[in-house]
């Protein structure tokens, strides 16, 4: 921190004081570095053809350089990298999200429309009924450049006669020179450059575009390297109308909601990503099931959220002041044990218990000698849910709470002690009020990642046990478990609609810790 | 979701959870590297740089992105060095360069890295993803001749096809079977009451028996291993249009035929036959535990169940009491290539004429153990190996996995609905019922 100059000792800024000349390299030295690092990343970005993600990273580039390499700006000194990872790490995803949501977008609505109208075409390629196949090589009139010459296929009937095919449709091939494999592909013709595998693969682009044209709707076409069949899209694009139509059935396809479908419903599987509004918003308030859903959800996310807070908050405390004590012997190791839960990684933890709680095979069933349905009852099942989430969460509780209690001074006890407070009063009006200003704003944290504890859910129970005629709707699901099935279990899964949940929910949860948040204040006034 | 896939999501972690849960009627891809990761981890031994000479280096499942060479093929860690090696033939041939990637969760990497134009020329994956893929744009159709389609097994052939147009070249068949303990159960039960006597005699014989038939059910059903229940009575998910396709419109789940399949698997909760206590999770360690004699699963258990030196024969699924043999679903392992490779001419090449090769098909065989996709090939890999005629034969007659979209809505409501008979929770015919209208609902929903 920069020193607050001070009436009897002036911190002399500016000429006076002397950087000394390794600082400066190092200085100068991590700029150069952070240059090198982003101008690497804008290589990669022009080789991507994001141009937007050049402009950014060229207005960080000049941030950087503005308030590093001047003596300006001495706050933004130390502002700046939060303020980028701030940026990149927290605003932007949520700017994305939100965007997202105002989309369609999700399976079967990824390309641009142009894009899906091309596919659409190229997946309905069809083969002539009953017409031959080619072997085939790709070849260029001698003379011509072959990366960019008019492209010739040398053809082989399944009768051996040979044909050359252009543009302009086929004609003969004389015998004379030409040299042929055993399965009868042309090696060498007279008046042709015949490709090799990589030239003629660098030319797949007009390859998919070539054919040799047999009659008015069928062309032949390549299949690979060496062979060759007739065939067109039974698809065709009508750009004044906007519509597709497929030249066998005579069905006429247009645009509806972002997919191509004839007047009928019969529909194209490619669709396209397309802005779709507040529909997904709206969606999400006018559908019966999940208005039907929302408020149980609700309810017990709040409950699972609040209860993990307050069973862990209190199974840690409650450790920390035993092993805060000072005659306890051996609190290093008993400390390093109880941390051990939280070391290893939630999800393993998470199936651990989920075959712990196996009604017939499972370790606490056999244990208790009790026959409890845990994960196959509503209510056994949250019990189980609150169970494994005691066991992951407590020693982050515990820790904190450690930490909190070692800042405690000990003047503050011994003066309750003086003043005749037993163990049980100094703990209520001295250690818990000087606790939770420490450790306030870590519960509304914790309670906050519980509401969107995904992983639990999904790893202990997937959200179940169902109602027997819903299945969308578990009794431990919480919001976010609810919202992933939502849009991801239907025919298609839809990102925009799960976007919206997300919205949904990034509000309930920004509301409750507000409030939160509102009455830590009053604990401060404790100091 | 398929709820074999968890197991894979748990080794991968908690992202790829997500992930696996995103991929909707995910496939049995996911559960075959998640049965046969330890086998196949040895053999990814490097990550150096990606060259035809090199090893398969992987793809980052942060960042997928393809390796630089003229044709770059993405496949799973299995069968990812045996490909390499054919591929290297491939580009010595051609004089081109051939990357071979191995992708972790190629569904999610293909899809994100096609999207942004990173992906590669070629992917292998399950037929059933294959609606998806066409629904995003992100494969290309493949026109093979009708005298190679004819070299493949006819099943093969339909689950690569999509709309009626092809889209993949297939190289395996994969579907369950019965397994058997020949030390508990030396005879391979043609109907059920016959495996239920000699179950029952097994457990008579070692109180360590506990569960008389292994089946993956869990709290939350699993419909990969109802249907053979179902089409036992000529029953199952979706009817059939007239050209063969699954048509989404006509879902059967509580057709009369269906229904019997679901009376059957409520009496087999009844009489503690199936539990809602056996999953994904435990359904395996049951069996090579010794506690079952019996253990409806597939070929990707197989690994585990020799590594617990387990005696075992595998035989068709048994026919059920008034019906005729449980029929269980296909799944097909395919070549695609990606609507957006940059060389498409030698994707193409590759797909069309190495794959449907003998030698290729049997050198994917020595690598995944699956019965392979060509006749040929199948023909001469099952004259030695019974263990694979085993499973030809159990999946005779059984049909693709549907690999329309609509699945996707099934996968939960018919789980749930068979967990539920099973546990006792709900009648059959109304929980069917249900079920039915849940899907519908769920497919109507998003048409």
């Amino acid at each position: 921190m920069a020193a607050v100059p001070s009436s009897l000792e002036p911190v002399k800024l500016g000429s006076g004081y002397n950087t000394p000349w390794w600082a400066h390299a190092i200085k100068w030295g991590l700029l150069a570095l952070v240059l090198a690092a982003g101008l690497f990343v804008v290589q990669k970005l022009v080789a991507n053809g994001s141009w937007f993600g050049v402009v950014i990273t060229a207005f960080i580039l000049t941030c950087v350089l503005a308030v590093y390499s001047t003596r300006r700006a001495v706050p933004m000194k130390y502002l700046l990298p939060g303020l980028v990872l701030l940026v990149t790490l927290q605003i932007w995803p949520i700017v994305y999200t939100v965007a997202t949501a105002f989309t369609n977008y999700g399976q079967g609505h990824v390309l641009s429309k142009e894009d899906a109208t091309a596919q659409s075409i190229a997946q309905s390629v069809k083969e002539v009924e009953g017409s031959e196949r080619y072997k085939l090589s790709i070849a260029v009139p001698e003379g011509s450049d072959v990366a960019t010459g008019d492209l010739v296929f040398l053809l082989t009937g399944a009768d051996g006669k040979m044909q050359v095919g252009t543009k302009d449709g086929l004609t003969e091939l004389s015998a004379d020179g030409v040299e042929k494999t055993d399965t009868g592909k042309i090696t060498k013709a007279p008046g042709y450059t015949i490709l090799n595998a990589k030239e003629a693969n660098s030319r797949s682009a007009d390859l998919e575009a070539f054919a040799v044209p047999v009659s008015t709707s069928a062309g032949i076409k390549a299949v690979g390297l060496s062979g060759a069949f007739q065939g067109a899209p039974t698809l065709t694009y009508d750009k004044a109308a906007d519509t597709l139509t497929d030249t066998v059935s005579k069905e006429v396809y247009s645009p509806q909601n972002a997919y191509w479908a004839t007047a009928d419903g019969k529909r194209l599987p490619t669709g396209w990503k397309e802005n779709v509004g507040s529909r997904n918003f709206s969606d999400l308030l006018t559908n019966p099931t999940i208005r039907a859903g929302f408020f149980k959800i609700f309810l017990w996310n709040v409950a699972f959220a609040a209860l993990s807070v307050a069973s862990t908050f209190l199974l840690g405390m409650l450790l920390a002041l035993l092993f805060n004590d000072e005659k306890m012997k051996g609190k290093g190791l008993y400390r390093s044990l109880l941390i051990l839960p939280y070391a290893i990684p939630g999800f393993v933890t998470a199936l651990v218990w989920a075959s712990m709680f196996n009604q017939e095979f499972g370790l606490v069933n056999s244990l208790t000698h009790l026959n409890i349905d845990w994960l196959g009852n509503a209510w056994a099942a949250k019990a189980a849910i609150l169970i494994a989430n005691l066991w992951l969460g407590f020693p982050y509780m515990f820790l904190v709470c450690t930490g909190a209690l070692q800042s405690i001074p000990g003047d503050v006890k011994e003066a309750a002690k003086i003043d005749g407070a037993n163990a049980f009063r100094t703990l209520r009006s001295i250690i818990m009020p000087l606790l939770l200003v420490a450790v306030g704003p870590l519960l509304i944290a914790s309670f906050a990642f519980n509401f969107n504890n995904f992983s639990l859910i999904y790893l202990l129970t997937q959200g179940g046990p169902f109602a027997t005629d819903n299945t969308s709707i578990g009794s431990t699901d919480l919001l976010i478990t609810y919202a992933f099935r939502l849009a991801f279990s239907g025919a298609s899964p839809n990102i925009g609609l799960a976007s919206a949940v997300c919205i949904f929910i990034f509000f309930i949860v920004a509301a409750m810790s507000y409030s939160g948040f509102r009455r830590t204040k009053s604990l401060e006034e404790v100091n | 979701m398929h709820k074999r896939a968890l197991g894979a999501a748990a080794l991968t972690g908690a992202a790829a959870l997500v992930l696996a849960g995103c991929g909707g009627g995910s496939s049995t891809t996911s559960s075959s590297t998640s049965a046969s990761s330890t086998t196949s981890a040895s053999t990814e031994t490097s990550s150096s740089s990606s060259t035809s000479a090199a090893a398969p280096a992987e793809v980052d499942t942060k960042d997928p992105s393809r390796a630089d060479a003229d044709l770059v093929i993405w496949a799973d860690a299995d069968r990812a060095p045996i490909l390499t090696k054919y591929a290297d033939q491939f580009a010595q041939e051609n004089g081109i360069t051939v990357a071979v990637q191995i992708a972790t969760e190629t569904r999610k990497q293909f899809g994100d890295a096609t999207k942004v134009g990173k992906g590669p020329d070629i992917v292998v994956g399950a037929h059933d993803w294959l609606g998806e893929l066409v629904q995003n744009g992100t494969v290309a159709p493949i026109q093979l001749d009708e005298a190679t389609a004819a070299k493949f097994a006819p099943a093969a052939m339909t689950a690569s096809k999509f709309n009626g147009q092809n889209y993949g070249v297939p190289f395996s068949v994969e579907n369950i079977a019965l397994v058997r303990n020949t030390d508990l159960a030396p005879d391979a039960p043609a109907t059920m009451d016959d495996l239920l006597k000699a179950a029952k005699a097994a457990k008579a014989k070692d109180s360590k028996v506990s569960v008389l038939l292994d089946q993956a059910v869990g709290k939350t059903g699993n419909a990969y291993y109802t249907y053979p229940w179902l089409s036992a009575y000529g029953g199952g998910i979706f009817a059939l249009k007239d050209n063969g396709d699954y048509d989404a419109d006509k879902v059967i789940v509580n057709s009369a035929e269906s229904l019997k399949g679901a009376e059957q698997l409520a009496m087999m909760g009844k009489e503690k036959v199936l539990s809602t206590n056996v999953g994904d999770d435990n359904a395996e360690g049951i069996f090579t535990g010794g506690k079952a004699p019996f253990f409806i699963t597939g070929p990707w258990s197989i690994p585990n169940i020799k590594k617990a030196g387990i005696n075992y024969a595998i035989s068709s699924l048994p026919s059920l009491p008034g019906g005729d043999a449980m029929k269980p679903f296909l799944g097909v392992q395919l070549f695609y290539v990606s609507a957006k490779a940059k060389n498409a001419a030698l994707a193409q090449e590759f797909v069309t004429n190495y794959v449907p090769t003998k030698d290729f098909q049997l050198a994917i065989f020595a690598a995944g153990g699956r019965p392979p996709a060509l006749t040929e090939a199948y023909d001469e890999v099952a004259a030695a190996n019974p263990d694979v005629k085993a499973w030809y034969e159990a999946g005779k007659d059984g049909k693709p996995m549907p690999n329309i979209p609509a699945m996707n809505s099934v996968w939960g409501p018919l789980g749930q609905a068979a967990a539920d008979v099973i546990a006792g929770k709900a009648e059959p015919k109304a929980r069917f019922d249900a079920a039915q209208k849940e899907i519908e609902k769920a497919i109507k929903a998003s048409s």
